[in-house]
């Protein structure tokens, strides 16, 4: 009697746990797909991001923009330590690259990407980044004009001063006051 | 201590426009002739210190010298500031035109804050005080400057207080380094050139 019940608590048993893997099985069938990886042979556009002072932009928000789509963002992360980030266009077009930090600096890289990026005879875009830092001889080049600039202004309110007749009338009151 | 272009809200933006015009203009009304060659020179010295870089650790700043140039300068702060921001923007992409006006109002007024709260004992005070009052004007100048950015990004919704509070907070060596420059500038401009200052020679 008790080998009776026993074999039928397993058959029962065993027929709830094939119904119940069945049922798994149908309602979940993204359980049954898998993550894989491959190494990409796309061309990616690195680039790099720094301060006026030299300093690496490390670990700053970055946001990319595609040509078709200039407010969602395309693709968004941070920059490395080094302050680099890749990323791989999609299309040909103007691709624009953001990053942000907290401290209220901004910097937006333009690059173009043109048809010859996706052949294999090229080997770097055509890139041009909008908000780039001029460096060396050109950065003191313009620190030269900025000064210039700033000397020409007095020089045109100082010569435009001694040409206007009631500057002229005031001096020569002055020179009759001596 | 710039905001770049692209970070502030368009309302804030059109606010720093209408604060610094107003700025300039009472800058400009407040500077006499004879005046000019000094607040141009101010405005080359802000214009090129942008470009000295200071070491601080693992990173590094540059100098702005908005406390000294208060000090000699005054109300004339305005305009010479406004100048050298815009040349900046132009020439070297620091900062921007569309947020020069909040850069102008952000930098300016705490040169111009400078001028108001530590000028009298810098003119009239002995070398000591003078001393002491430029090192608390430049360093304090410094974190005006770097509070009134905070209070900018915050309103814009950037990070909100937290971004304000280490902005402060990143600026306080450099607010220490500025103070003890505009220590040495005015006690050698007080020693040797105290007319610069305002003061009888």
């Amino acid at each position: 009697m008790r080998a009776v019940c026993g074999r039928s608590v397993f058959r029962i048993a065993s027929a709830a746990f094939v119904i119940i893997s069945a049922a798994c099985a149908g309602h979940s069938p993204a359980s049954a797909h898998g993550a894989g990886y491959r190494l990409s042979d796309k061309k990616a556009v690195p680039i790099e991001f720094y301060y006026s002072t030299g300093e690496v932009m490390a670990y700053q928000e970055t946001r990319v923009f595609s040509p078709t789509d200039p407010k969602n963002s395309f693709q968004s992360g941070r920059t490395d330590e080094f302050g680099r980030y890749s990323f791989i266009p999609a299309a040909e077009g103007t691709w624009r690259v953001a990053v942000n930090d907290p401290e209220g600096h901004r910097v937006e890289a333009s690059i173009e990407i043109g048809e010859d990026f996706f052949t294999d005879e090229s080997d770097v875009a055509a890139a041009t980044a909008a908000g780039s830092i001029p460096q060396g001889a050109e950065l003191a080049w313009r620190a030269v004009l900025g000064v210039s600039v700033i000397f020409n202004i007095v020089a045109f309110l100082s010569l435009r001063r001694t040409k206007s007749p009631q500057s002229s009338q005031t001096s020569k009151i002055k020179e009759e006051a001596i | 201590m710039h905001i770049s272009e692209g970070i502030l809200a368009p309302q804030i933006l059109a606010a720093g426009v209408v604060i610094a015009g107003a700025e300039v203009a009472w800058g400009l009304k407040k500077t006499d002739h004879d005046k000019i060659v000094q607040v141009a020179m101010a405005s080359s010295v802000f214009f090129l210190a942008s470009l000295i870089n200071i070491r601080l650790g693992p990173s590094s700043t540059h100098l702005s010298l908005i406390g000294p140039i208060g000090l000699i300068l005054g109300w004339s702060a305005f305009p010479a500031i406004f100048v050298a921001l815009l040349l900046q923007a132009v020439l070297f992409q620091f900062g921007g035109i569309l947020v020069l006006g909040v850069n102008t109002v952000s930098m300016a007024t705490a040169a111009v804050a400078a001028h108001l709260i530590f000028g009298r004992p810098v003119r009239s005070g002995s070398l000591k005080i003078a001393a002491s009052s430029a090192f608390a004007a430049g360093f304090l100048a410094v974190l005006l400057g770097a509070s009134l950015v905070g209070m900018f990004l915050s309103l814009s919704d950037y990070g909100m207080l937290t971004a304000a509070k280490t902005l402060v907070a990143a600026h306080i060596p450099l607010g220490l380094i500025e103070g003890a420059a505009a220590a040495f500038m005015i006690t050698f401009l007080k020693r040797t050139h105290p007319d610069v200052l305002g003061m009888a020679r």
